[in-house]
This record gives C-alpha cells, sequence and structure tokens, in this order.
C-alpha cells in the first residue's frame, strides 16, 4: 500500500492497540511537543495552514472554524467531538477507534490546548458501546499517563474528558441538536445564529468536530502543515481520508487513502470490483445524503470541489456501490425511508415533506405511478431542497436529486410499464 | 439509604449503581445531562423503562417526569415499552439493504413467528427495524443488545436464535 | 429604523423588527403558524417563506427569522414564495383529518384561514395518515390530537412562557404529541392558554365544546373581573349565554394571554339562582315600579329621620360610572356619600394606591421588563396570577425575583422567597439595619428597572406607604425606582379614585343604628368584608335593604328590594386595574334567560313573547341614571364624570380592547399612617389569603371552576405546630377576632414562622383577606358552637 497511514498506522484487524502500542509508533509525541513549545495560537495557525477541511460530513475548513472560537473568553468552553455517525454507508470511525482510540484522545487534548477549552465531550452512538468502552479505557491510562487532569505535563494547561453515550437517532449528529443531546433535553436542532462558538453546550463556546477531523490533529502537529497538504492528490485538497467501502464491492472494508483519489480506483483496486461479477451501477460517494455517482463519474477524484462540480457531495467518503441490477427507485425508497423516520420532528419539509416523497417513491416503485407523481415528484425536491430548518432533510434530497437528475428514466420505465422493471 | 429505597421502589438500579447516580447528579452543574445514562442503565437491569423507571429518573436528576419523557421517547433505543429479552435490531439502511437485509428480516419473522414490533410468547425475542448500525461493511447486519452481528447469511438466523435460547435457559 | 420594500411598497420600522413584522405594517399577512408575537420566532412551520432580492441572506427566507434592514427588497407574492408556501400547507394538511365539520376550532382556525391563504386546496397524497389518542385533560382543555399541525406553540405557551411543568412534547418524527406524561388534569394556572395558542382544534374549550360557532358568537373586548390586574378579555356569548372567555391583548397588562381563573371563572353571569327580576318583599315588579318604589322609599326616609337614614353602597366589582352616579344620586337625595367599598381597609389601601403611588405606579409590562423585582405581602397565584406570569417572563430574561410573604409561595420561576410574617414585613420596611432589608436596599440600588410589588391585603395602607418610602429612596435621576400595587378587586383603584378622604365605616354606621335603609350596589357584605358576621347582625337595625346585583348572593336573598343589575359582560362600562389603567369593556351579549335553561335542555318552550325572559336586568349605571330622571347616555354619563373628576382620562381618547390609559397623579392623601394593633402574647398572626379559585365572588359562582376549588385547612410552620403539640392532619380549632373554626392543619415549612394561614373560598367563605393585622389562637381539637 503505497498511501502513508496515518489514522490506520497501529490497526491490525481484530486487535485494539492501548497506551504502550500507540506511543510505541510515535504516539503523544505531538502533544508533548505541543504543549513543551507551542502557544494555542500557534496550533490553530499550523491546523488552517494544513487545509484540513471537516470529516464529519460538511467539509468546513477547521482552522477557520477554530479562528471563531472565543479561546480567550473567560468561564467554561468546550470542545465536543461528534461520533454520532449514524448516516447509513458511513462507518469510519467507528473502525478507527475500534482500532486506535488513543488516535482520537490525543488529538482531543491538543485541540482543547489550541481551542482552550478546559472540558471536552465525545458524544458516542448507542452502536458503539464496543468502542465507547474501548475510549473510556484510553482516557484512564491517558490520564495515569498524566495527558489528562490538571496542570498537563507542566504546561499549567487543564484538561477533562468524558465520553457521552447516546441512545440512538441518526439526527444527533447535527451539531446543535448533539449539544441539546448532551444537556438531557430534546435533541432538536437549535436555530442559528447564535452559533455554538458562542453559545453552545450550557449556553458557552463550544466547538464541535468529528472523530477523524481530531484525530488528524497529532499528525498535522508532528507532520507539518505543508507535508499535510501534500498527502492529497488534488490541489487544494489535503490529507487522507478514511473511505468506508459498502454496498456491491466485493471488498467492503475501510481504507485510508488521498484526498482526491479517482473513483476508478476505488471501484477496481480497493473495492475489487463488483459483487458476483456485476457492472458498477452507481454509488453514494459519500454517504446516504450524497447525489449518487455513475460509471460516467469514474474518473473524477474524490474530493471535496471535484464532486460538487459534478453535482454530488464528498460528505464522509462512505463509498456504496449498487451493481447494474438495483433499481434506483427502490434504492432511493430506502434512503428516503431512513430521513424521514429520522426526522426529528420539527420543521415541515422534512417531518412531513419526506413523508410525501417517501409516497411518491413508494407508488412509482409499486408500478402505481404516474407521470404527475413524477412531476410532484420533481416539485417536492425544489421545494425541499434548501428550505428545511436544518440539513437533515437537505441531505435526503441529496439521492433524490441524483435519481432525477441520472435516471428520470427509470422513473419513467415503472410507470410506463406499471411495474418495477429489476422486480424478478 | 433508607430514603434511596424508597425512591427505587421497584428495584430497577442496583444499589450502588443508585447512588452513584445520585452523588453524581449532586456533583454536576446540570444533572439533566445524565439523562441518557440513567435510563440506558435502568434498561440494562430491567430490559425496558416502565413508568417507574421515568419517574426514578425524574427523581435522581430532580426534574419532572413529562421533561424524562420527552427525551425518554425521543429515542429509538429507549424501549418504553416492555421488549423482549432479546430485542433484534434488524439494520434496513441502504447498505444492508442491498445485500440482501429483506431477505434476512423475513427470515427472522419466519423462525421466530412473529412480525416487526412483536414480542415471542415465550418473552424471548423482539423484531425490531432500525436505521443503520455502523457496520456497512459487514452487511446485512442486526444489533442485539449493542452487540453487532454481521454479515449475516439466512442460515445463520436458526444458528444464532438457537444460541440466544440456550443463553437463556442457561 | 430601517426603510426596506415589501411588494413594491416601502417601510420604515424599529430597529430589530423582522419582515414579518414590517409586511403587517404594510397590512401584508404573511401567512405563519409557528411564530406568534409573545412567543417569538422558532422557524419551524416554514411558512411565512417570502423571497428576499436585496439584502445579507437572499433567496426564499422565513420572513419570521430575517431581521429588516435598509436597503432590503422582498416580495412574498412571487412564483417562488407562493409556491413554496403552497407546499407548506400541503405537507401540514398531509395527516389532518377532514373533521371541519365536527371541529369546535371551524371559522376561528388559524388552519383553515393559512391553508386557504397559502393556497394548498387539492389533496394528492393518498398515503396513511398518522394517528394519535388522545389524553383526557381534565374538565377544562379538549385534546384532539389528529388536527395538530406540529407548531410547537402549544407547549410553548404552556411551558416556555407561562411555566407549566406537567405538559410537553413527546416522541418525534411525523408522530410528536403535545400532552401530559400520563392522563389527568392540567396542573398548570395557566392551562387554558393553550386553547388559544393553539392555531388548530386540537386543543379547544372543553366548557365551551360544541355550543356556538364562531361565526354565530357575540364577542366584544371586556377587561377580566376577577383581580385587580384587568387583564384584557373576550368574552364569547350566544342567546343569552356566556360561553366562553379567551385572552384579549393588551401589551400595558396581561400581554396575549391571561389565568384560568379569568377564562373558565364567567359561568357566574350564567348562573342558575341567578335572579334576573326586581322582586319586593318577593313579589315580582317591573323595573320601572321598582326604582319608583325605591326612589320614594328613600325620600321619605330621609325627610323623616335625616341624611343619615339612607345609606348607599358602591364597591370594587360596580363599575367607574356607577360608582360615580352612586355619588350623584346621594347628592341629588340629601343623603350622605356613599361608602364606596364594604370593605374599609381594602379601600384605604386601594387609596394610598391611587393617591399616594399615583405618580411611581409600574404596569405589569414594566414588571415583565425588570431586572430585579422585589414583592412584599404578595402571593401572586393567589391575588393576580398573571403576575406570576410576568415575574416569569422577567426571570426568563435574568432578572432576580425576591418575595417577602408569610404564605409559601409557589411560582412559575426562580424565586428567592423569604417567609415573613406581617408584622415582620411593615417592620423591616422602616427598620435600618434588618440584615434583608439592608440586602434589599443594596440591590436595589443595583439594579436597573427595578420594581416593587406591594400586596394592599397583607400591607394595608401603613405598610403601602411604607413601600413608597423605600420606593423614592430607591429612586435616582436615571431611572425611578417603582411600584405595583396589588389591589382588592377589578375596580378598587376606580373607586379610590372617586372616594372622598373622610371615610367612615360601614359597621359603625350601621351599628349606630340611625341608617333606616342601606343600598348596596352589587356588593355582598356578609362575603366581601371582613367581619360578614358582625355585618349580618348589624343588618338587624335596618328596616329596608336594598341590593343591586348580578350574583346570587346571600345577601340579595335577604333583601327588602332586589334589583337585578347585569354583569360586566352584559353592559358596557369601566374599571380602574391596580396600576390605574382606566379601561373599558364593551357589552357581550344582552342580559336574558339562556335558551339553553329555557328548554331545560330540550327543545326551547314556544311561547311568543315580546321581550325575552329574564331579560330585566340592567346596567346598574343606567338604573341609577333613571333614579337621577337622567335621560343622558353613557356617552354623556362618561363626559359628565371625567369634568367632575379631573383626574379620569378623557373616555373618548379610549375604547375597549385598547392600551387605555392610566389616570393622572394625584396628590398624596397620607391618611392612615396610624399605630399597628400589638400581638396578645402567646398568639399566632392570622393570614387570610384569596384561594386561588373561589375568593372573588363571580369566580365562587362559577360552576366552570368547581374542580378547582381547594378545601378548607389551616396551614401553619411545622415548628409551630409542634410547640402547640399539633399534629399534621388533625382537627384544630382557630379562634379569632370573629368566631371560632374547626379546620385541618396542614403543615408547610414556607409558612412563615408565627402565622396561621387560611384561605378564604368557596369551602370557607368566614375571615376574608385583608383586614387589619389580626390574630389568634389554634388548639387541638373540635370546638362546638
Ligand atoms: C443530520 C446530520 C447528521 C450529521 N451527522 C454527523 C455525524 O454523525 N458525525 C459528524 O461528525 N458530523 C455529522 N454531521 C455534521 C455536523 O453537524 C457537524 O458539521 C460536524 O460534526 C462538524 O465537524 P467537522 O467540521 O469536524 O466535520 C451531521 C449533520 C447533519 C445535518
Ligand atoms: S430538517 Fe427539520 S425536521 Fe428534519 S431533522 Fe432538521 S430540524 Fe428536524
Ligand atoms: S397541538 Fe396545536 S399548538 Fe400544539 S403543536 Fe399541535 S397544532 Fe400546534
Ligand atoms: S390575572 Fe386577574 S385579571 Fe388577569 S385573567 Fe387572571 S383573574 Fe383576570
Ligand atoms: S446500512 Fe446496515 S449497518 Fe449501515
Ligand atoms: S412562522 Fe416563520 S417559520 Fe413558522
Amino acid at each position: 500500500m503505497s498511501t502513508p497511514q496515518l489514522l490506520f498506522k497501529n490497526r491490525r484487524p481484530g486487535e485494539t492497540v492501548f497506551i504502550d502500542g500507540y506511543k510505541a509508533t510515535g504516539g503523544y509525541q505531538g502533544l508533548e511537543m505541543a504543549l513543551k513549545d507551542s502557544s494555542p495560537e500557534e496550533i490553530r495557525e499550523q491546523v488552517k495552514e494544513s487545509g484540513l477541511r471537516g470529516r464529519g460530513g460538511a467539509g468546513f475548513p477547521t482552522g477557520f472554524k477554530w479562528n471563531f472560537f472565543p479561546s480567550g473568553a473567560p468561564g467554561p468552553k468546550y470542545l465536543v467531538c461528534n461520533c454520532d455517525e449514524m448516516e447509513p454507508g458511513t462507518y469510519k470511525d467507528g473502525v478507527l477507534l475500534a482500532a486506535d482510540p488513543h488516535q482520537l484522545v490525543e488529538g482531543m487534548i491538543l485541540s482543547a490546548f489550541a481551542l482552550q477549552t478546559d472540558v471536552g465531550y465525545i458524544f458516542i452512538r448507542y452502536a458503539y458501546e464496543q468502542q465507547a468502552d474501548y475510549l473510556r479505557k484510553a482516557i484512564a491510562e491517558a490520564k495515569a499517563a498524566g495527558y489528562i487532569g490538571k496542570n498537563i505535563l507542566g504546561s499549567g494547561f487543564d484538561f477533562e474528558l468524558h465520553v457521552h453515550g447516546s441512545a440512538g437517532r441518526y439526527i444527533l449528529g447535527e451539531e446543535t441538536a448533539l449539544l441539546n443531546g448532551l444537556e438531557g433535553i430534546r435533541p432538536n436542532p437549535r436555530l442559528k445564529p447564535p452559533f455554538p462558538a458562542t453559545r453552545g453546550l450550557f449556553g458557552r463556546p463550544t466547538t464541535v468536530n468529528n472523530v477523524e477531523t481530531i484525530a488528524n490533529i497529532p499528525h498535522i502537529i508532528t507532520g507539518g502543515a505543508l507535508w499535510f497538504r501534500d498527502l492529497a492528490l488534488t490541489p487544494g485538497s489535503s490529507g487522507t481520508k478514511l473511505y468506508g467501502l459498502s454496498g456491491h464491492f466485493n471488498v467492503t472494508e475501510c481504507f485510508e487513502l488521498p484526498v482526491g483519489i479517482p473513483l476508478r480506483e476505488i471501484v477496481e483496486n480497493y473495492g475489487g470490483g463488483i459483487r458476483g461479477g456485476r457492472k458498477f451501477k452507481a454509488c453514494l460517494p459519500g454517504g446516504a445524503s450524497t447525489p449518487y455517482l455513475t460509471a460516467e463519474h469514474m474518473d473524477v477524484a474524490l474530493d471535496f470541489d471535484s464532486l460538487e462540480k459534478v453535482d454530488s457531495r464528498y460528505g464522509t467518503a462512505g463509498v456504496t456501490a449498487f451493481d447494474d441490477q438495483t433499481c434506483m427507485v427502490a434504492a432511493t425508497f430506502n434512503l428516503i425511508n431512513f430521513f424521514a423516520r429520522e426526522s426529528c420532528g420539527w420543521c415541515s419539509p422534512c417531518r412531513d415533506g419526506l413523508v410525501m416523497v417517501r409516497w411518491l417513491l413508494e407508488t412509482i416503485d409499486n408500478g402505481q405511478g404516474t407521470p404527475e407523481h413524477l412531476e410532484m415528484l420533481k416539485d417536492q425536491l425544489k421545494n425541499i431542497a434548501g428550505n428545511s430548518f436544518c440539513a437533515l432533510a437537505e441531505g435526503a434530497m441529496g439521492p433524490l436529486a441524483g435519481l432525477l437528475n441520472h435516471f428520470e428514466q427509470e422513473i419513467v420505465d415503472h410507470i410506463e410499464t406499471g411495474k418495477c422493471p429489476f422486480r424478478k | 439509604m433508607a430514603q434511596e429505597e424508597k425512591i427505587d421502589q421497584i428495584g430497577l438500579l442496583e444499589e450502588e449503581e443508585l447512588a452513584a447516580f445520585i452523588d453524581h447528579a449532586c456533583e454536576l452543574e446540570h444533572p439533566r445531562e445524565m439523562v441518557i445514562d440513567v435510563l440506558r442503565a435502568i434498561q440494562k437491569n430491567h430490559g425496558w423503562v416502565p413508568d417507574e423507571g421515568v419517574e426514578l429518573t425524574a427523581t435522581i436528576l430532580g426534574i419532572t417526569p413529562i421533561e424524562v419523557e420527552e427525551v425518554a421517547t425521543f429515542y429509538d433505543k429507549i424501549f418504553r415499552r416492555q421488549v423482549g429479552r432479546f430485542p433484534i435490531h434488524i439494520c434496513d439502511s441502504i447498505c444492508c439493504w442491498s445485500n440482501g437485509g429483506e431477505e434476512l428480516a423475513e427470515q427472522f419473522q419466519k423462525t421466530l413467528g412473529i412480525t416487526f414490533g412483536e414480542t415471542t410468547k415465550d418473552g424471548l425475542f423482539t423484531l425490531l427495524p432500525s436505521c443503520c448500525l455502523g457496520v456497512c461493511g459487514q452487511a446485512p447486519a442486526v444489533m442485539i443488545h449493542q452487540k453487532l452481528y454481521g454479515p449475516l447469511q439466512l442460515d445463520d438466523v436458526d444458528e444464532l436464535i438457537n444460541r440466544l435460547r440456550r443463553e437463556a435457559s442457561a | 429604523m430601517p426603510t426596506l420594500t415589501i411588494d413594491n411598497q416601502q417601510v420604515t420600522v424599529t430597529d430589530g423588527s423582522t419582515v414579518l413584522d414590517a409586511a403587517e405594517q404594510l397590512g401584508i399577512i404573511i401567512p405563519h403558524f409557528c411564530y406568534h408575537k409573545a412567543l417569538g420566532p422558532v422557524g419551524s412551520c416554514r411558512m411565512c417563506a417570502v423571497t428576499v432580492h436585496e439584502g445579507t441572506f437572499k433567496g426564499l427566507k422565513m420572513s419570521c427569522l430575517v431581521k429588516a434592514e435598509e436597503g432590503m427588497v422582498v416580495t412574498t407574492d412571487d412564483q417562488q414564495s407562493v409556491e413554496f408556501r403552497a407546499r407548506v400547507g400541503e405537507w401540514l394538511m398531509l395527516n389532518h383529518p377532514h373533521d371541519c365539520p365536527v371541529c369546535d376550532e371551524g371559522g376561528e382556525c388559524q388552519l383553515q384561514e393559512m391553508t386557504i391563504a397559502s393556497g394548498h386546496g387539492i389533496r394528492r397524497y393518498g398515503g396513511k395518515k398518522r394517528t394519535h389518542n388522545n389524553q383526557q385533560l381534565g374538565s377544562f382543555v379538549a385534546q384532539e390530537m389528529n388536527r395538530c399541525i406540529q407548531c410547537y406553540r402549544c407547549v410553548r405557551t404552556y411551558k416556555d412562557y407561562c411555566g407549566g411543568s406537567d405538559f410537553g412534547v413527546m416522541g418525534s418524527r411525523n408522530r410528536v404529541f403535545f400532552g401530559r406524561y400520563k392522563e389527568g388534569p392540567l396542573e398548570s394556572d395557566f392551562s387554558g392558554n393553550i386553547i388559544d395558542a393553539c392555531p388548530t382544534g386540537v386543543f379547544t374549550d372543553k366548557t365551551y365544546r360544541f355550543k356556538s360557532r364562531y361565526w354565530d358568537l357575540q364577542e366584544a373586548p371586556s377587561v377580566c373581573p376577577h383581580c385587580s390586574l384587568g387583564c384584557a378579555t373576550i368574552p364569547g356569548g350566544r342567546y343569552g349565554e356566556l360561553q366562553r372567555v379567551r385572552s384579549g391583548v393588551n401589551e400595558k397588562v396581561n400581554g396575549f394571554f391571561i389565568c384560568d381563573r379569568g377564562r373558565f371563572g364567567s359561568s357566574y353571569v350564567n348562573h342558575p339562582d341567578r335572579r334576573r327580576q326586581v322582586r319586593s318583599d318577593g313579589q315580582p315588579l317591573t323595573v320601572g315600579d321598582g326604582l319608583s318604589k325605591l326612589d320614594a322609599q328613600a325620600r321619605e326616609l330621609i325627610e323623616e329621620h335625616g341624611p343619615e337614614a339612607v345609606l348607599l353602597l358602591g364597591s370594587n366589582r360596580a363599575s367607574l360610572e356607577t360608582n360615580w352616579l352612586l355619588q350623584r344620586w346621594a347628592a341629588e337625595l340629601g343623603c350622605r356619600a356613599p361608602l364606596l367599598s364594604a370593605h374599609l381597609q381594602r379601600h384605604q389601601a386601594a387609596q394610598v394606591a391611587a393617591f399616594d403611588l399615583s405618580d411611581r405606579l409600574a404596569s405589569l409590562e414594566k414588571v415583565r421588563q425588570s431586572d430585579l423585582v422585589v414583592l412584599f405581602g404578595v402571593d401572586p397565584l393567589a391575588e393576580a396570577p398573571m403576575l406570576a406570569v410576568a415575574l416569569r417572563q422577567a426571570a426568563r430574561n435574568g432578572a432576580l425575583i425576591m418575595v417577602y410573604d408569610p404564605r409559601p409561595i409557589e411560582l412559575p420561576c426562580e424565586v428567592d422567597h423569604q417567609p415573613t410574617s406581617p408584622a415582620q414585613l411593615l417592620a423591616m420596611l422602616v427598620s435600618d439595619c434588618e440584615p434583608e432589608i439592608v440586602r434589599i436596599r443594596e440591590m436595589l440600588s443595583e439594579a436597573e428597572m427595578p420594581v416593587l410589588v406591594a400586596g394592599g391585603d397583607l400591607l394595608g395602607a401603613e405598610g403601602l406607604l411604607r413601600v413608597k418610602q423605600l420606593a423614592v429612596e430607591q429612586s435616582n435621576e436615571k431611572r425611578p425606582c417603582l411600584i405595583h400595587p396589588i389591589l382588592g378587586g377589578p375596580n378598587s383603584f376606580g373607586s379610590a379614585v372617586l372616594s372622598l378622604p373622610e371615610q367612615d365605616d360601614l359597621l359603625t354606621r350601621l351599628e349606630s343604628g340611625r341608617t333606616k335603609m342601606l343600598i348596596c350596589v352589587e356588593t355582598d357584605p356578609l362575603l366581601e368584608a371582613p367581619e360578614g358576621e358582625r355585618f349580618g347582625t348589624a343588618l338587624s337595625h335596618v328596616d329596608n335593604l336594598v341590593v343591586f346585583d348580578y350574583l346570587p348572593t346571600p345577601l340579595s336573598v335577604h333583601a327588602n328590594l332586589f334589583i337585578p343589575s347585569t354583569a360586566p359582560a352584559e353592559s358596557a362600562g369601566s374599571f380602574i386595574n391596580n396600576e390605574g389603567r382606566q379601561q373599558l369593556f364593551a357589552p357581550v351579549t344582552n342580559p336574558r334567560l339562556p335558551i339553553a335553561e329555557t328548554g331545560a335542555g330540550n327543545h326551547p318552550p314556544r311561547e311568543f313573547l315580546s321581550t325575552a325572559p329574564g331579560s330585566d336586568p340592567q346596567p346598574a349605571w343606567q338604573l341609577l341614571q333613571q333614579l337621577l330622571g337622567d335621560m343622558g347616555d353613557l356617552e354623556t354619563v362618561r363626559q359628565q364624570m371625567a369634568t367632575a373628576v379631573p383626574r379620569l382620562v378623557d373616555f373618548t381618547n379610549l375604547q375597549p380592547g385598547g392600551v387605555c390609559c392610566r389616570v393622572t397623579d394625584a396628590d398624596e392623601r397620607s391618611l392612615y399612617a396610624g399605630d399597628l394593633p400589638e400581638q396578645p402574647e402567646g398568639s399566632l398572626q392570622l393570614v387570610v389569603t384569596p384561594a386561588r379559585y373561589g375568593s372573588d365572588l363571580p369566580s365562587r359562582f362559577s360552576a366552570k371552576l368547581t374542580p378547582r376549588f381547594a378545601p378548607a385547612v389551616l396551614q401553619m410552620n411545622p415548628k409551630d405546630a409542634a410547640a402547640l403539640k399539633l399534629a399534621a392532619g388533625s382537627k384544630v380549632s382557630l379562634d379569632t377576632e370573629v368566631g371560632s373554626f374547626n379546620l385541618i392543619l396542614n403543615c408547610n415549612k414556607d409558612v412563615a414562622a408565627g402565622c396561621a394561614l387560611v384561605e378564604n373560598g368557596a369551602a370557607f367563605p368566614h375571615l376574608v383577606p385583608g383586614g387589619l393585622p389580626s390574630f389568634c389562637q389554634v388548639s387541638a381539637g373540635v370546638r362546638d358552637d
């Protein structure tokens, strides 16, 4: 494997590395260096230089976000790690934590230092109880080693880190809903502004970042911003990325590969082609909320900007492949069903609009659709997209947009033949 | 302790657990942040969260039952109705769906003789549809008590069920 | 003050206004659901979408969330906005049942209006609808959850705004449910507000179920008659029956909501025992005959026995017009000036508020905006419920609420309550060194907008003057320290404004034996004066008792001559509320026997009469005009009154349902700085407080409220009970200056030490709040009378 392995460097099948193994490959060196030699501003500057973009799906430049943070404000401030990871097709954070939990722990301490937050929370989904246990153990180890607690490594910096388990619901991944969840109130997203950086957890300045985003920080500190930028294959991108493969690939594993890798390489080299010798028809390039790519996109580079150019999104880089026997109406129905069921119930376009879309897709999939239903589908897409309270319904429109962009003929076939062309 | 026994009338939490929650609630500035922890602990011991569990949580955290209920009913992994000893969450999201998730779900229904939302007569199994379980590379997958199983072949279902039955009678 | 263009019209709005507000200013009503003026915007329904062409954020935007900007260009009627709002209409109707024909909300349903406004007209969704089971929420509010459109207004009203703790939102996605944890009566004293707040027929007034269609209902703006705050209400009635009350809007007073006492306390108007005919010693008379008889008798008595022979008694339930005309009639008759209250101490406290405090009165709006509110001798839920909600708004904005009161104060917000006995209260107010008053002074001096809330019942005239002293001392050039006094009734302030400084006491007058005829106008001293029993005895000196009332009071049964008057909802009139706001009310229904009653549940009888049965009651002011032989209408009366009493606001500047105005300041009266009685050795201080429901007479006669009537108990601090060897729950005897009563003892550590607390209400009418400080003994066991 030619890609340098940062996040997965300690990963062995079926094993979990704890503090000894982690330190053996250079773990906590970044933290020690930084606490000794760097100021919080310098770290924030380095992260900005590195071009790191959030790995939680939205791809917001991390350094930029951190520079908005009122790190000098008096009183409690929080750093929250988002390990909700409930978007179908996305499982990279789970793999990372199962292999090497200290990656995140060190990243949290470093990030907290950079942001001058005194308390950190790792918000982790219900299904990742195993990973939560590993994290608890890793945190205890880090505490014992003096990396967490009061006056860390003599730097005068104090930091406490807690693991907070969830109880299932995709919306908790949305950062403001997550904060409500942490506070123990109903996890509907919050109205923005104010943004979490001003009024976040318990009304205090808060930064929320993805697991993988934070796990990258120690590597940026030890390797340097320029080195990190150069890891990516496309200009303007930086770093490596965890690609979780799923669906109809022959190999459905998670790989650490450069940002900007072309889709073809994923499909042919890492995914090992499509199962049963079938043909690649389409994929979700970055989780359930990203518009489909098709065979014509084989040479598109997988990075934030390139995918935006083809009306899709990099998302979480969880690539779900579909073979040529897949009914894309049914696949989209499945995806919309997920979003409709996971709606938090706050705003009308999502709570009710997605139910409408689900019914339309179901009707068409059942062979009972009419041309009016197709028109209604387009009309729902137009009116839901961009108009919901949070990005959940927006995300739901990803696959619907992909369906209408690339597979409208398939819908027409359903309508014209009165049945699903793929169903035997 | 006498007072604490009173607040947990039907023994939903271990004594030490309860004491620890109460202590922790006293320490925290916002005890409410523990609501999911307490509900999950009750569910772990009792299998689900009965009304008494909601009320106990409210008492521990110093909030009202409705404030607990507002949260408890939001999450789908908190059960406010009785479930079997082994609630089986069958993933029906896209990766599992594309890898035979529907057939797997049918197999479970056939084997157990129940449909989604039902519990077997012996009180052992409840079938529940679930969104993505975070093991999309091992599709199709199911989760039982926070343990993940996947990829599951149709033939694996009988064996899994039998193993759980044996576990239950042991 | 940005100027923006909406649909090609320019409008200038205040800073911080939203585009939705700005459009409204132009008369463009953008459809909306989740936005509510009192609750603010939350952006959940998405109905209020408009297109912003020029502005910081362009495109389709929610007008309730976007702040108006200078130079902004917005359209509400462009295709994009119109189409989107139609989709929102469609989404919200997805699950809605076809209920309109049987839904009580029909006709006043925002969902009906907004769905039409949104342009959604034809159902296209053919999938399953979500359905819910309903909860029984008690006798006030009916729930039909299937009609819900998830605007979250109910929970934001009940919980966030009013501070109720037994209502919430459960579940998620398209299955959210708004209700209680478990079925059962809603506990909040403001529960009925969800009826007004809910834009659909989910929450409707159970007491009004299936009574009227909105378009058949007669409504008019009114003023709540149940406490001194004078909240804006809109009663509705039909066919002689007052069927419901909903909240009016007065941003200076209640804002947008009212309390349950105000909302459900209206059925006194239809009380089955209400007397609707003039009766003279049991014989029915026409109104004209009754009045002639009264006039002749009164004149005869005065002629024979002098000006003391006839005593006129006004009240704080009677309108300003009635009380004033009573004064005119007395002058005309040549008898002594009427007493405008049977309750001397309450009346004196009201006069302090109306005169001595008149230059530093705070409205309820000021209370909501305050950053420090100190309450002296006030239990808001008992005496002025909407004050509690106002305090909550202050607290939500960070204000500190401090309460010094002997009662166990419950408030829907954080409160620093120091149980303080009445004697301690009066003493601390004039102390230099008492630690609490030192602390209060310190905090007041730092507050930016302090308000002192002073309870007239507990503090009396003397106490109010002491609070004034504190306010004067705490005012500076930068800001005044204002006072929000709480008084005994809806027009306490009004009758105080009219009253003459020299006052004697009803009982003294009666017991002197010189009064031959007593004319009580809309008051029953048996129930509304502190020594009801003594009054009853004193009545034996009176040969002729005349009662004007709309309530079936005990006194009206004793009356030699009874003349039916109208309830506030049946007449025009005015009250002056506790902070001096002169407010008008308009008639809602005509007085008559409700059709529902004439038919006894069956079809109304087919008798053909030229007048409606039971339509004799007339407004008391109108009856007095007839006695005066004056043909002037209400406008004329008001004009004359405003001229005679220059403090009053010119009535032509006021209208029912408006914000109205405060009467002008007056010179101090400082009449009552007197000695307070000494506490006898070994006694307890007696605290009589209004029950939350059924203390004011209109609510006592309102059947709808009976589920909230509380049983009579005596409350004491457990330490006092222990010292007297009294067990909680046991029967005790309460010995007071006016009699002994057997009660059940409740111990409550939030009752101030040294106090015995009883609630005046339906279950215990014997002691009335607001007397002179008085003392009592409590002992074990039951005493035979
Ligand atoms: C419905 C929804 C679900 C989300 N789920 C996740 C998630 O599981 N993990 C995550 O890191 N971010 C998730 N996000 C994005 C977060 O809101 C937030 O942008 C992210 O945590 C920021 O971290 P990053 O900048 O490091 O990516 C989700 C967003 C939405 C709207
Ligand atoms: S889009 Fe609206 S309903 Fe959907 S999750 Fe976000 S806030 Fe909730
Ligand atoms: S019950 Fe009424 S107020 Fe409450 S959310 Fe539903 S429609 Fe809105
Ligand atoms: S607070 Fe007083 S005036 Fe206002 S509605 Fe209630 S009883 Fe009526
Ligand atoms: S889709 Fe089934 S585990 Fe992710
Ligand atoms: S009124 Fe603006 S979003 Fe509901």
